[in-house]
């Protein structure tokens, strides 16, 4: 009898006191196993008086029972910590810098057209596509530029022969459009321009401008001062104010020179004006009837105006170091 | 153009100083860029636009002062002369280029100075005072804005003015010491014998005045603005006189003009005029007459203007406004206006634009929104810069570089007169601005050279010039090149890199499976490029760069790239069908490894594969691949794996073992595949 409790007190010291998972095995083995003491003691049972057997049969298997919870209690003991000390062993510098992800972005003239499309999209203006490859109909002819007159001076152009040529603006669209168009409608379009300018800070031979222009009954300078307002806001932020200048563009009467007060300056955006009724009359428009305003500005000028860029060649030079800030 | 503000002074009595003039010319339409200080005290810097050339004279800004702040405007006097008494003959051959013509002779010439006052003058105004009689043609076309020309009339021959087309041969050195030979287009201004000027442009050298000139011929004309654009152009020759003509010189100044100057010469004791003129005026200037109508002014404005101030502010401009209706005469010198829009913006920018309200526009519209074409770029730039790469845009003019494939890309389509052999063509590909943009950052230090461009480029077709839509890319060295892992620094962009890139592209877009074939790109390195093709129409290219060609271009990495048409991808986009219910059955994945030739191309894998599949094939892929020993030199060794799955039960395994047998004699039948025992 006093054998079992030995047996049990002995194993219970020994399970408290295995280090390891597998010292527990071991343990595990020489008590519990097939060939363990506890086994023995069963066998034993065979040598007692048949009255006393069910009693010795009983305590062995408690402490069988016992023992066996210990050792689950210890494993699970022993396991924790063990594997505390593995990821204890994995552990790496956290500090170190991350793995560099490619991490790509828009151009800064992408950007800038992408906003300038979901404001003036929201102001109900539909995005039309021109050609960059243009005739001289609609770049010039169809947008009232007297026949060889000094205003195309300020248009130097790449022709690529006598009638096609390079689109000096991105005007050239209203002609394409308003032919198959019946008022009213509010269309806007965006792309590149070229003209046959020397490379400097302000100026490039290759640029991208916006263009926008409705024709509705009624549409007069105040329409056309409101929308600006409304873009300007939403391009530049907060509540800015316009100011119309007088200016000349052969496509619109009266024609105005655009500005904003842009941190306490006027600074000027672009040109604008109401659509020439000699324009309308030509695509088949009513002009007594019918009314319109144009505007356009340099998407180049948006994004200087917005992050402080004075030099515009850096927008087609590609520079990484540039590219990566916007 | 510099105007000293004393001057204006003399022709309108405004009080404000140079900076509020400055202000309110800018205000209405007179852009004053700057203004500065000179001897003749403040000068106004004016930049006329191109329609307004009746400003370009003391007098045109002394009227719109006057109109701007209501003050009265006089005229420079002079005492008139007489058409009875024509000093020499006048023919004018071609009136249209030429419809009027005066002259006044002035005797005594004395080579004299201009006085100090006029010198100061045309100091300011950024002319060089050569001695009177040219001072003051010049000094007169400042103030009135008509250009004079003073002939030596003893060298005219046959002392006649003939105004004329050149003839053939007909040669002609001019003031500045070229000798020219005006085209058959030209206007000339000749004596009886040969030509002494080209007309409105520049004076000839024999016929010059000098110090020993004694009767002088002073030339008054209005020539028409095409015929002085013409010859300014062809020659090559823009000066003050041929800058005006341009754009508008007063028909009905011609005379006072002259009859200015030779009070001024009389003036300064510089000769004695002749009191005739020669006024030949074949062509006579009709006034029009224009309606306007103050309810359309108000509602083009968009703010109420009245009856009166439409009429007070037309009338200050010099327009004679008669009877209720506004009817309105446009003076001679503002041939600007045509119509009643024209005088709307004179009422305009006259009173002020601060005055336009804002409002927004009422009414029907269409629908706002980005193109199609937009839409789909703005979807071409996420997924690829979501990818990694950084957009760039480039310039589409260069120079013929080996960078473009004429085959792919059509005949050239050069710029004629280029500004330079830089810039003498348009692009027929993306890749030239891709490499260029490589390789200055590489140039640099900077990277990972990772780039994208979305364009149009252009080319000459059978019969007309393309422009269509690309988008390509371009991937230089390491993709993570500052990376500290070891493994992640080393990782170089490479071939699979870029068809992997094309693959993903046309996954995002829901475009069909691009497929890739052997190329034959110049471009590109001979054993690594490949066509691209959708629905076996060509799309495009995928390769690594020549060395040579790289090499050249100045990168020293291994750079992949790919070019697509653009156009045939969004045709292609968005054409999946409607989803298919999950299945809810348990898949099965299996693996054949098929041994076949190292030379046989996988895309005969691929098809023998499909020609085997059935639809319980739900995926499969290439996922291992295996060249080297213990197999046989020639060889290598596939791994291709297989999801099986039906959707409407569990497969049996004898189904999964008659598609894999399936699939297996396929591939010994079609690719001479073995597999290991």
């Amino acid at each position: 009898m006093d054998e079992l409790l030995d047996l049990v007190a002995l194993a219970e010291d020994e399970i408290a006191r295995a280090g390891s998972t597998v010292a527990l095995g071991q343990a595990e083995a020489r008590y519990l196993g097939s060939r363990g003491s506890l086994q023995a003691q069963l066998r034993s049972i065979a040598s007692l008086p048949r009255e006393e057997r069910p009693a010795l049969g009983a305590r062995v298997n408690a402490a069988k029972e016992r023992l066996t919870a210990l050792i689950a209690a210890r494993r699970a003991e022993l396991g924790r910590a063990e594997s505390d000390a593995r990821l204890r062993a994995e552990a790496i510098d956290v500090t170190l810098p991350g793995r560099p992800f490619p991490s790509g972005g828009l151009h800064p003239l992408s950007a800038t057209a992408r906003r300038a499309k979901q404001v003036l999209g929201g102001l109900g203006f539909e995005f039309v596509d021109g050609p960059e490859l243009e005739d001289y109909a609609h770049n010039f002819a169809a947008l009232n530029y007297p026949e060889d007159h000094p205003a195309f001076d300020e248009q130097m152009t790449f022709y690529v022969d006598d009638t096609r040529l390079l689109r000096t603006q991105t005007t050239a669209l209203q002609g394409r459009v308003m032919t198959g168009r019946r008022p009213p409608f509010r269309i806007a379009t965006l792309g590149r321009c070229f003209r046959y300018e020397n490379v400097d800070a302000t100026h490039h031979h290759t640029f991208h401008q916006v263009d926008v222009f409705m024709v509705d009954e009624g549409i007069s300078l105040a329409d056309l001062k409101g929308t600006l307002r409304q873009f300007a806001s939403a391009m530049f932020g907060g509540e800015v104010q316009v100011r119309f200048r007088p200016d000349y563009f052969p496509f619109v009467e009266p024609g105005v020179d655009y500005a904003i007060l842009w941190g306490g300056r006027w600074l000027e955006l672009g040109g604008a004006g109401l659509i020439h009724p000699s324009i309308l009359e030509g695509c088949g428009i009513d002009s007594e009837r019918y009314s319109g305003f144009a505007f356009g500005l340099g998407v180049e000028r948006i994004h200087m105006v917005r992050h402080g860029v004075s030099d515009l060649r850096l927008y087609l030079e590609n520079d990484l170091r540039f590219l990566r800030q916007c | 153009m510099r105007l000293p503000v004393e001057w204006i002074r003399e022709y309108v009595a405004v009080g404000a100083d140079a900076e509020a003039l400055a202000e309110r010319l800018t205000m209405a339409g007179l852009e004053v860029e700057e203004t500065e200080a000179s001897e003749a005290g403040a000068v106004l810097n004016v930049k006329v636009t191109p329609n307004r050339g009746d400003c370009l004279s003391v007098i045109g800004i002394a009227r719109e002062l006057s109109a701007l702040h209501a003050l009265p405007l006089t005229s420079p006097q002079a005492p008139p002369s007489s058409p009875d008494l024509p000093p020499v003959p006048v023919d004018i051959e071609t009136p249209e280029d030429c419809p009027r013509y005066a002259a006044r002779l002035v005797r005594g010439v004395r080579p004299v100075e201009s006085p100090g006052w006029m010198r100061r003058r045309l100091l300011a105004a950024g002319m060089r005072p050569i001695g009177a009689i040219v001072d003051v043609t010049n000094y007169v076309m400042l103030e009135m804005g008509q250009p004079l020309h003073a002939f030596d009339f003893d060298r005219l021959r046959g002392g006649r003015i003939v105004v004329r087309r050149a003839r053939p041969g007909e040669h002609l050195t001019t003031l500045d010491g070229v000798q020219r030979e005006p085209g058959p287009e030209q206007l000339l201004i000749c004596d009886a014998e040969r030509p002494v000027a080209v007309a409105g442009v520049m004076g000839g050298v024999e016929t010059e005045i000098g110090v020993r000139t004694q009767t002088m011929l002073l030339e008054s004309a209005h020539f028409s603005r095409l015929s002085v654009r013409r010859s300014a152009r062809s020659l090559g020759l823009h000066t003050e006189a041929s800058y005006r003509f341009e754009r508008t010189v007063d028909p009905e100044g011609v005379v006072a003009a002259a009859d200015r100057a030779c009070a001024l010469i009389e003036q300064i004791g510089a000769g004695t005029p002749d009191p005739g003129v020669s006024d030949v005026y074949p062509m006579r200037h009709v006034p029009s007459t224009l309606s306007v109508r103050p309810a359309r002014v108000s509602a083009m404005l968009g703010f109420r203007v009245s009856d009166a101030r439409v009429a007070e502010t037309l009338r200050r401009l010099g327009f004679a406004v008669e009877g209720p209706s506004l009817m309105v005469v446009v003076p001679s010198w503002r041939p600007d206006v045509q119509r009643e829009i024209d005088l709307v913006e004179e009422v305009g920018r006259v009173i002020g634009y601060d005055e336009v309200p804002e409002r927004l526009p009422a009414g029907g519209t269409t629908q706002g929104g980005d193109s199609a074409w937009g839409r789909f770029a703005d979807r071409l730039r996420d997924v690829l810069v979501g990818v990694g790469l950084q957009e760039i845009v480039s310039h589409s003019l260069l120079a013929p570089t080996r960078l473009e494939d004429p085959r792919t890309g059509g005949q050239r389509l050069p710029i004629r007169s280029a500004l330079s052999a830089e810039l003498s063509g348009l692009r027929r590909s993306l890749l030239p601005g891709l490499v260029e943009a490589a390789a200055c950052n590489a140039r640099r230090g900077q990277g990972p050279l990772a780039l994208f461009e979305v364009g149009a480029v252009f080319h000459r077709g059978d019969a007309c010039y393309e422009e269509r839509p690309r988008v390509a890319a371009l991937l230089s060295g390491p993709t993570a090149p500052t990376a500290w892992q070891r493994e992640a620094r080393q990782a170089s962009a490479d071939f699979y890199m870029a068809a992997g890139l094309v693959q993903h592209l046309a996954q995002r877009l829901g475009v069909d499976e691009v497929a890739l074939e052997p190329g034959d790109d110049p471009r590109l390195h001979p054993g690594r490029r490949a066509r691209a093709l959708l629905g076996g129409q060509a799309l495009g290219w995928v390769g690594e760069l020549h060395p040579g060609v790289r090499d050249d271009a100045g990168l020293r990495e291994r750079t992949v790239a790919f070019e697509l048409d653009a156009e045939a991808l969004m045709a292609a986009s968005d054409r999946r069908g409607p989803c298919r219910a999950l299945s809810p059955y348990q898949a099965v994945s299996r693996d054949l490894a098929p041994r076949v030739a190292t030379d046989l191309p996988f895309a005969r894998v691929r098809a023998a594969v499909e020609q085997a599949l059935s639809e319980v094939v739900e995926w499969w892929g290439l996922t291992d691949l295996f060249e080297g020993t213990p197999l046989p030199e020639g060889t290598r060794s596939l791994t291709l794996s297989f999801r099986l799955r039906a959707p409407d039960r569990t497969l049996s395994e004898a189904e999964v073992l008659e598609q894999m047998g399936r699939l297996r004699e396929a591939l010994e039948r079609s690719c001479g595949a073995t597999f290991a025992a």
